[in-house]
C-alpha cells in the first residue's frame, strides 16, 4: 500500500498542480505534496508490517503483466533519495520566479512519480512504462524553462534515451518469451532460459539503455549539454536522482538476469567506465563554467559506481548502494549554490566571479562543505561509499583501481580550484554588490549539510538498510 | 451480413437525402445516425443476431475478429464524422454524396473483413477504392486535388489489374477461388502449384500498393497531399487499416500454406525495411504537417506489416490494437489540421498558448503515433515487435524497426516543439466547444486503451 | 485427326519444367520484336524535314489548341448509357435460367431492378439528363 501511495500521491498532486494558476499557491501546494511523499517514504522505511510494503494487482492478463510494486532495501534507499531531494529542491528555489509555475512544479512532481515507479516496480513491463514516463515531463521541463539552446539540446537528450529504451524494450520482449511462465515478473525474468549467445545479445541491448541513462562513456555526450541548458531546479533532479535510474537498472535487472554475460563483459565495461572517468575529470579541469564542471564531475562519480558494480566485489557493491544516496545529496547541494550564484549575479563563469566569500560568508561555508563531500573527504558521507567502492575495484583489478584513483586527485584539484576562483580572491565587478543567500536556500543547504555530516560520521543505518538486499544480490550474481 | 447490408442501404438513403433534404447541415446528423445504426447492427451480429440469413455459399466467413474490426472501423468513422463533419460541408455542394461514398467504403471494409473467396476480395477492394477516387478529387476547383485523383485512379486501376491477374493465376493453380477449401488441403500432398505462387506474388504486389508499402508507395504522398484534408484523414486511417485486415487474412490462410515453396518471411522482411526506410527518411525532410503525416502513414504501414510477417496470434491482436491506435490518433491530428490555416510546422507555432486543449490532445495523439507508453500506440507497437520476436527468427528486423521508431520521434516531436516551445500566433478556423470535447474524448480513449488493453481484447472473447 | 490424339496423349505433370517451351517462346517473341525495331532503325533512310515532323491529321493543317473545354453533357449521357447498358446484360443469363431459378430467383432479380431504379431516379432528380439548363 505504501508503495502504491508513493506513486499515486505525486501523480495526483502533479496533475492538480498543472492547473493551479497562482504562482505562490502552486509552489506551496507542490511543497506540501512533496513533504507528504517524504513522510510516506519514511513510513515505508520504519514500518514493521511487511505487507504494507508490497502491492500486487492484475493488470494485463493477456500479456502476463501485473502491477507489482515492492519496497526492498534497494528501492527503500532510492525512494528515500527521491523523496528527500524533492522538498529540498523546492525549498531552495522557493523564492525564484518561474513563468507558469503551476505547470513547472506539476511536471516536477510527475517526474518524481515516474522515477519512484521505476524504483518500485517489480514487473519488467511496468518498469519500462515508468522508465519512459519519467522522461516525458523531463522533456517538457527542459524544453520550456531551459536555457538558450534548450530545444535542440533537450531533443538530443530525449532521442538518446528513447533509442536506448527501445532497445531495452526489444530485450524485455525477447526475455519474456523465454521465461518459464510467460510473465513479466522479476522472478520469472531471473529464471529465463536463454542460450549463451542470446544472453550476450540481450545483455548488450539492456546495457546500452542503462549506459545512456547513467551515462557511461561513450554514451555521455548528451549529459553536459542537458545539465547546462535545463533549468537548475531540474538539473538537480536529473543529476541527483534520474541518473540513478541507470545504476538501479543495472542492480535490479541487468546483473541478476545475465550474471554470466556480465562476468564475461565486465573487463570491457570497467575499462570503458574508467576511461570515461579519466576523460571527464580531465575535461572538468579545463571548464570555465560551474554547471559544466559539475556535470563532468558527475560523469566521473557515476562511472566509478558503474565500475564498482561490474567488478562484482562485495565491498564495492555495498559502497555503490550507499553512494547512490550520497552522490544524490552532494550534487544537489552543489547545484543549489550554482543556482543561487547564477540567479543573483547572472553568470556562472569563473572568469567573471571572485571573492564571493567576503560578501556571502554563509553560502561560502555551506558550499565548501558540499565540495569537500564531493571530493569524498573523510568524515563526509561520500568517503564511506567511495572507500568501499575503491576497495572492491582494487580486488578486481589493481590497475583499474589505480587509474580510477587518479580521478579522485583530479576531482580534488578541480573542485578546490572552483572554490578558490569563485569564493576567494578579490571581488570583481560582478560580485561587488553581491549579498548573502536567502533563508530558504540556507535552510535547504543546511538540511543537506546535516545529512552529509551525519552519514559521514555514522553510515551504519544505511548499511543496515541495504544489507539484506546486498546479500541477496551478491548470491544472485555469483 | 448486417453491416454489409446496412452500410449499402444507408448509402442509398444518403444518396436520396441529397435531393429530399434541403438543409445542408442535417446531412452529417443523418450520417451520424446511420453510423450509429450500423454500429448497433454490427454489434448485434457479433453476438449472433443476424437480421438477414443469406447463404453466401462459403464466399464470406464471419469471425469474431472480423466483427470486432468492423466495429472499430465503424466507430472510427463515427468519430471522424462527428469531429470533421463541419469541414466536410465546406468542401462543396455535394455533402450528402460525400457521406454516401463513405458508407459505400464501409461496405467494402465489411466485405474485406469477412471474405473467404478471392472474388469477394476483389469486390471488396473495388467497392473500397472506387469511392475513394471520387473523394480524392472532390475539391473540384483545386488543381492538386484533380491531379491526385487522376494519379490515384491510374495507379489504382493498374494495381487492380495486377490483382485480377493474380487471382486468375491462383485459380489456374488451385482450381478454386476459395481461400479455405478441402481441395486446397489435398494440394499439400501433391505439391504446390507454381502458378499459385506467381499468383500470390501478383496479389502481394497489388495489396502492397493498396496499403502503400514500399516499393509500391510512390502514389501515397502525392495523393494524400493533394486530396482535401478531410478525405486524407479518412483514406489514411480506416481504408488503409482495412487493407491490412484483408492482407492479413490472405497471408495467414494462403501464404502460410505455401511457405515451403517460397520464403515469404524474407520477402516481407525486405518490404518492411524498405517501407520503414522510405517512410521515415522522407518524413524528416517535410515542411508541411500534412505531407509529414502522409509519409508517417507509410512508416506506420511498415509497422503494420510486422503482423503479416509473423502471422501469429500476437499479429492479429496487434493489428486490432494498431487499427485503434493509429486510426484514432491520425483522425484527431487531421481534425486539428483542417482547422489550421497554415499547415506547415511554423503554422503550429505557439498553439499551446492560444489553444491549450488542442495542443494537449494533439500531443497525446503524437505520443501515441510515436509509441510512448500509456498510449494505445505503445501497445500497438509492442504487439507488433512481440509478434516477430515470438517467431524466433529475423530478430534483426525488430532492431531495425525500433531504430526507425526512434527516427519517427524526430518528426512527430517537431510538431510538439512548434506547439509548446516556440512562439507564434496560429491562425485557425472557428470551432465550437463540442469540437474540443470530442478531441478530449478521443485522447481519453487512446489513454484508456493504452493503460487497460483488456477493455479492447475482452471483446474478442466474450 | 492424328494431331488431336497427340494432344490427348500428353501427360499432365504440373511441374515447372513444362513451362520451358513457353519461356523460350516469350524470349523469342521479345527478341524478334527488339531485333526488328533495331534493324529498321538502323537500316531505314532518315530524312528530317520540318513538314515531316508536323502532326498529321488527314492532310488538313492543324490549328489551335486541342485542349479546349467542351460540354460535359454529352460525355455524361454517354457514360450513363454505358452504365445502364452493361447492367442490362445481366438479364441475359437470367433469361436463360428463368425456369430453374424459380420464385427465389425472380425476387432477387426484382431486387436488382429496384436498385437499378433507385440509381435511375437519383440521376433524374440530380438533373443529369437535363439537356438544357
Amino acid at each position: 500500500m505504501i508503495a502504491l501511495l508513493l506513486i499515486l500521491i505525486p501523480v495526483i498532486g502533479g496533475l492538480i498542480n498543472l492547473f493551479i494558476k497562482n504562482e505562490s499557491s502552486a509552489k506551496a501546494f507542490s511543497l506540501i505534496v512533496s513533504l507528504i511523499v517524504l513522510a510516506v517514504a519514511l513510513g515505508g522505511i520504519y514500518t514493521s508490517q511487511a505487507d504494507l510494503l508490497h502491492f500486487d494487482i492484475s493488470w494485463m492478463p493477456d500479456l502476463g503483466s501485473r502491477i507489482t510494486l515492492e519496497l526492498d532495501g534497494l528501492s527503500k534507499i532510492l525512494s528515500l533519495l527521491t523523496a528527500v531531494s524533492m522538498p529540498v529542491i523546492l525549498i531552495a528555489v522557493y523564492k525564484d520566479h518561474y513563468p507558469d509555475a503551476g505547470k513547472f512544479f506539476g511536471l516536477m512532481l510527475l517526474c518524481q512519480a515516474g522515477m519512484l515507479g521505476v524504483f518500485l516496480s517489480m514487473d519488467a513491463l511496468l518498469f519500462y512504462f515508468f522508465w519512459e514516463l519519467a522522461l516525458i515531463p523531463a522533456y517538457f521541463i527542459c524544453s520550456i524553462w531551459g536555457g538558450e539552446k534548450r530545444i535542440q539540446v533537450t531533443f538530443k537528450f530525449f532521442v538518446y534515451t528513447f533509442v536506448g529504451s527501445l532497445l531495452m524494450l526489444v530485450a524485455i520482449i525477447f526475455v519474456y518469451f523465454h521465461t518459464p511462465d510467460h510473465s513479466f515478473a522479476l522472478k520469472s525474468f531471473y529464471n529465463a532460459h536463454l542460450t549463451a549467445a542470446q544472453t550476450q545479445w540481450m545483455f548488450w541491448l539492456f546495457f546500452i539503455a542503462l549506459a545512456i541513462k547513467m551515462p557511461v562513456f561513450p554514451f555521455h555526450t548528451w549529459q553536459p549539454d542537458t545539465y547546462e541548458q535545463s533549468p537548475t531546479a531540474f538539473t538537480m533532479v536529473l543529476s541527483g536522482v534520474m541518473v540513478k535510474m541507470g545504476l538501479f537498472g543495472v542492480i535490479r535487472w541487468l546483473l541478476p538476469m545475465f550474471p554470466q554475460a556480465a562476468s564475461s563483459n565486465s573487463s570491457i565495461i570497467v575499462t570503458l567506465t574508467v576511461i570515461g572517468m579519466l576523460y571527464a575529470s580531465l575535461i572538468a579541469i579545463k571548464q570555465d563554467d560551474m554547471k559544466r564542471l559539475i556535470a563532468y564531475s558527475s560523469i566521473a562519480h557515476v562511472g566509478l559506481m558503474c565500475a564498482a558494480l561490474f567488478a562484482k566485489q562485495q565491498a564495492g557493491i555495498e559502497g555503490v548502494f550507499i553512494q547512490m544516496f550520497n552522490h544524490g545529496i552532494n550534487i544537489i547541494g552543489l547545484w543549489i549554490v550554482v543556482d543561487v550564484i547564477e540567479k543573483q549575479l547572472g553568470t556562472r563563469k569563473f572568469s567573471e566571479l571572485g571573492g564571493l566569500a567576503q560578501k556571502a560568508p554563509t553560502l561560502a561555508i555551506l558550499f565548501v562543505v558540499m565540495c569537500l563531500a564531493n571530493v569524498a573527504l573523510p568524515l563526509t558521507n561520500a568517503f564511506v561509499g567511495e572507500f568501499l567502492m575503491f576497495s572492491g575495484l582494487f580486488n578486481y583489478s589493481p590497475v583499474m583501481a589505480g587509474t580510477a584513483i587518479i580521478c579522485i586527485i583530479l576531482a580534488a584539484a578541480y573542485t578546490l580550484n572552483m572554490i578558490r576562483k569563485v569564493f576567494y580572491g578579490n571581488t570583481v565587478a560582478s560580485t561587488e554588490h553581491a549579498h548573502d543567500s536567502s533563508f530558504n536556500v540556507n535552510a535547504a543547504l543546511v538540511v543537506l549539510v546535516i545529512l552529509v555530516i551525519v552519514f559521514g560520521f555514522y553510515p551504519q543505518p544505511m548499511i543496515d538498510l541495504t544489507r539484506e538486499t546486498v546479500q541477496l544480490f551478491i548470491t544472485k550474481i555469483s | 451480413m448486417n453491416a454489409i447490408i446496412f452500410s449499402a442501404g444507408w448509402g442509398i438513403i444518403m444518396m436520396f437525402c441529397s435531393f429530399l433534404v434541403k438543409n445542408q447541415s442535417s446531412y452529417r446528423h443523418i450520417a451520424a445516425v446511420g453510423l450509429l445504426v450500423l454500429l448497433a447492427a454490427n454489434i448485434f451480429d457479433t453476438y449472433g443476431v443476424d437480421f438477414f440469413h443469406i447463404d453466401s455459399g462459403k464466399m464470406l466467413a464471419y469471425t469474431r475478429f472480423g466483427f470486432v474490426f468492423n466495429s472499430i472501423a465503424i466507430a472510427s468513422t463515427l468519430i471522424y464524422v462527428l469531429l470533421t463533419g463541419r469541414d466536410i460541408e465546406r468542401l462543396g455542394r455535394y455533402t450528402a454524396e460525400f457521406f454516401t461514398l463513405v458508407f459505400f467504403v464501409l461496405c467494402g471494409v465489411c466485405l474485406l473483413s469477412a471474405y473467404n473467396n478471392l472474388l469477394m476480395l476483389f469486390l471488396g477492394i473495388e467497392i473500397l477504392t472506387i469511392p475513394l477516387y471520387i473523394l480524392t478529387g472532390s475539391d473540384k476547383r483545386n488543381l492538386k486535388s484533380n491531379e491526385a485523383a487522376l494519379k490515384y485512379f491510374l495507379m489504382g486501376s493498374f494495381s487492380t489489374g495486377l490483382m485480377l491477374m493474380g487471382i486468375a493465376l491462383m485459380y489456374g493453380g488451385t482450381g478454386t477461388f476459395l481461400l479455405e477449401s478441402s481441395r486446397l488441403q489435398s494440394n499439400l500432398y501433391h505439391g504446390i502449384s507454381f502458378l499459385e505462387i506467381v499468383g500470390l506474388l501478383f496479389l502481394l504486389a497489388s495489396m502492397c500498393f493498396k496499403v502503400s508499402a514500399a516499393p509500391f508507395h510512390f502514389w501515397t504522398p502525392d495523393v494524400y497531399d493533394g486530396a482535401p484534408s478531410v478525405v486524407t484523414s479518412f483514406m489514411a486511417t480506416i481504408v488503409k487499416v482495412a487493407g491490412f485486415i484483408a492482407f492479413l487474412k490472405l497471408c495467414t490462410v494462403r501464404m502460410s500454406v505455401t511457405s515451403t515453396a517460397i520464403d515469404w518471411k524474407l520477402i516481407f522482411s525486405i518490404i518492411i525495411i524498405l517501407t520503414l526506410l522510405f517512410g521515415n527518411i522522407t518524413a524528416i525532410f517535410q515542411q508541411s504537417v500534412k505531407r509529414m503525416l502522409a509519409y508517417s502513414s507509410i512508416s506506420q504501414a511498415g509497422f503494420m506489416l510486422f503482423a503479416l510477417f509473423s502471422m501469429n496470434e500476437y499479429a492479429s491482436k496487434g493489428l486490432l490494437m494498431y487499427s485503434v491506435a493509429y486510426c484514432l490518433a491520425t483522425i484527431g491530428l487531421f481534425a486539428v489540421l483542417v482547422k489550421m490555416k497554415d499547415v506547415t510546422f511554423e503554422g503550429y507555432n505557439g498553439l499551446a498558448k492560444t489553444q491549450p486543449v488542442l495542443a494537449a490532445t494533439n500531443a497525446i495523439f503524437l505520443f501515441s503515433l510515436a509509441g510512448i507508453p500509456l498510449t494505445a500506440g505503445f501497445l500497438a507497437k509492442y504487439y507488433m515487435l512481440a509478434s516477430i520476436i515470438k517467431t524466433g527468427t529475423y530478430t534483426w528486423v525488430v532492431v531495425a524497426g525500433v531504430l526507425f521508431a526512434a527516427i519517427s520521434v524526430y518528426y512527430y516531436f517537431r510538431v510538439i516543439q512548434a506547439m509548446y516551445f516556440k512562439n507564434g500566433e496560429p491562425q485557425m478556423e472557428s470551432f465550437g466547444r463540442s469540437f474540443k470535447l470530442g478531441l478530449v474524448v478521443l485522447a481519453a480513449i487512446i489513454i484508456i486503451v493504452g493503460a487497460f488493453p483488456q477493455a479492447l481484447f475482452n471483446w474478442l472473447y466474450f | 485427326m492424328n494431331s488431336f490424339v497427340y494432344l490427348l496423349d500428353t501427360v499432365v505433370t504440373g511441374n515447372s519444367a513444362d513451362y520451358v517451351p513457353i519461356g523460350i517462346q516469350i524470349i523469342f517473341a521479345a527478341g524478334f520484336v527488339a531485333t526488328v525495331m533495331i534493324a529498321t532503325h538502323l537500316l531505314g533512310p532518315k530524312r528530317k524535314t520540318a513538314e515531316k515532323l508536323e502532326n498529321f491529321a488527314s492532310g488538313i493543317e492543324s490549328h489551335g489548341n486541342a485542349r479546349q473545354p467542351l460540354a460535359i453533357k454529352y460525355f455524361l449521357v454517354a457514360i450513363l448509357f454505358v452504365l445502364f447498358d452493361v447492367e442490362v446484360i445481366f438479364f441475359y443469363p437470367y433469361a436463360v435460367n428463368f425456369k430453374s431459378l424459380g420464385w427465389y430467383g425472380f425476387i432477387e432479380v426484382l431486387l436488382f431492378v429496384c436498385f437499378f431504379l433507385t440509381g435511375f431516379i437519383y440521376i433524374i432528380k440530380k438533373g443529369a439528363l437535363k439537356w438544357e439548363d
